[in-house]
């Protein structure tokens, strides 16, 4: 790496950790979480970019390099559909099979009849989660894989020889892809690690949100049961790929556990109490999580202040961001807020002027990341992310 | 250890090697070595599962 880019990468990583920390860098830091935003710029379709890892790293990489963002995600177009489909998980609609082209991948929740763990298996799940993955739960979202105690076939020990291979042929490129966005664009590789909340697991991939609302009043103690016996697995997976330089935050993506998809009780009872360990958790081991806060959480505002100070980042993607930052501001670092819609649909005149609110009002006193609100897709105008760029790094300096 | 019976499994394995362990009648060279090796690999099994739930 040439000593200029190794200052550049060196900068912007104090830029960065000094926000995350809730304190002043010299300017606002940009970490735009771009998905299938990175195939506009660069000319692909989303099938390229989901199908082909290699072309989203690239196009990732060139993004990075033109724009010069402090931080970003390796490939925010996270799901290597080629590989699911080698391991033949149903629940992705693939862009150029299952949909046109130039539309991004989706999740197809299965319906209640269909969901991939019924209401009577919660017993089965809490005794034995990996077991249940393995056993249960993978026969029924592959299309390839045998349910134990039927005939293997050859589709089926290619599912886990295909899988695992490709896996790991993904990890590895993103390490080298992180390395390159280093070497190459001097920019940061923004999260390292996963995480989602159990009750988000639940709804998401085994009950569905529909079976999981009709438990939450049939059976709740089983609900706070299976949680709970996610809780150590979901740590376990956050602290085995969290950033061995503790520099980074573990990502955590949060879904529908919040009011009013749930009540209050509900969320007091079964969400909060099975994910505010997991956070304690990873920050007793040195360890950020970024709450990627889709959707709307103004309603917990207050509960997320029970978290110890600095160790969450609190994105805002539907939330007022001014009350965020009235909220939560004095103990934990903001970013994003600057609405999608905007970027898509309105002016660059109009996305500067949005901007310089944000940073006037939330970011003053530091402990703020500039970013849009979701995930940019290939809706974004490219004279828009341009435009919250240039701004930002003309008006956030302090 | 037959499919239909159930270890108890802890965070980071799928076939705990005290299950494994029992199948081998006596280890003739460096036993650590061996769980290390047999749970390290085991680790890339769990990986893969909980992988499959989060992310892919």
């Amino acid at each position: 790496m040439s000593e200029q880019m190794e200052k550049l990468y060196a900068e912007r990583l104090k830029r960065y950790t000094t926000a995350m920390r809730n304190e002043k860098p010299d300017m606002i830091p940009i970490r735009p979480f771009v998905a299938e935003f990175v195939a506009t710029y660069c000319g692909y379709t989303c099938q390229e970019v989901a199908h082909d890892c290699e072309k989203a790293f690239e196009a990732t990489r060139r993004c990075a390099s033109d724009f010069g963002w402090d931080a970003t995600v390796g490939n925010m177009v996270f799901v290597w559909t080629a590989l699911t489909q080698a391991i033949g998980l149903k629940y992705w609609a693939i862009p150029g099979i299952d949909l046109p082209a130039d539309v991004g991948f989706q999740y197809r929740e299965p319906s209640e009849e269909q969901s991939f763990m019924k209401p009577d298996e919660y017993d089965a799940l809490i005794a034995d989660p990996t077991g249940f993955l393995f056993n249960v739960w993978m026969p029924r979202v592959s299309t390839e894989v045998v349910e134990p105690g039927r005939p293997s076939t050859m589709r089926n020990n290619l599912s886990f020889v295909k899988g695992g291979m490709g896996m790991m042929q993904y990890f590895q490129g993103l390490s080298r892809q992180g390395e390159l966005l280093r070497t190459e664009c001097g920019c940061v590789s923004a999260i390292a690690g996963i995480l989602k909340a159990p009750f988000d697991i639940l709804a998401d991939k085994l009950r569905g949100y529909v079976g999981l609302s009709q438990d939450l009043f049939d059976c709740p103690d089983k609900v706070l049961a299976a949680c709970e016996a996610l809780m150590p697995h979901l740590t376990q997976v956050a602290l085995a790929t969290s950033d061995p330089h503790k520099q980074v935050p573990v990502s955590l993506w949060m879904h529908r556990g919040c009011v009013p998809f749930i009540s209050f009780e509900q969320f007091d009872r079964l969400f909060w109490p099975t994910l505010k360990p997991i956070i304690e958790t990873l920050w007793s081991n040195g360890l950020q999580t970024l709450f990627y806060a889709e959707g709307k959480w103004g309603a917990h505002l207050k509960t997320f202040r029970e978290l110890p100070a600095g160790s969450i980042i609190f994105h805002v993607d539907m939330d007022d961001i001014f009350e965020v930052h009235r909220v939560l501001g004095d103990r934990f670092c903001i970013s994003g807020g600057i609405p999608n819609f905007l970027l898509a649909y309105r002016s660059p005149k109009e996305v500067r002027a949005y901007c310089k609110k944000v940073i006037d009002e939330v970011a003053r006193d530091g402990g703020y990341i500039m970013d849009a609100s979701a995930i940019v897709q290939n809706d974004a105008k490219v004279e828009n992310i341009k435009a919250m760029t240039e701004f930002t790094r003309e008006y956030g300096v302090y | 250890m037959s499919e239909s019976q159930q270890p108890q499994r802890l965070p980071g394995e799928c076939f705990p090697y005290e299950e494994k362990k029992k199948e081998i009648s006596e280890v003739l060279g460096d036993p650590q070595l061996v769980e290390k090796m047999w749970k390290d690999i085991d680790g890339l099994g769990y990986m893969y599962i909980w992988f499959c739930l989060l992310a892919f």
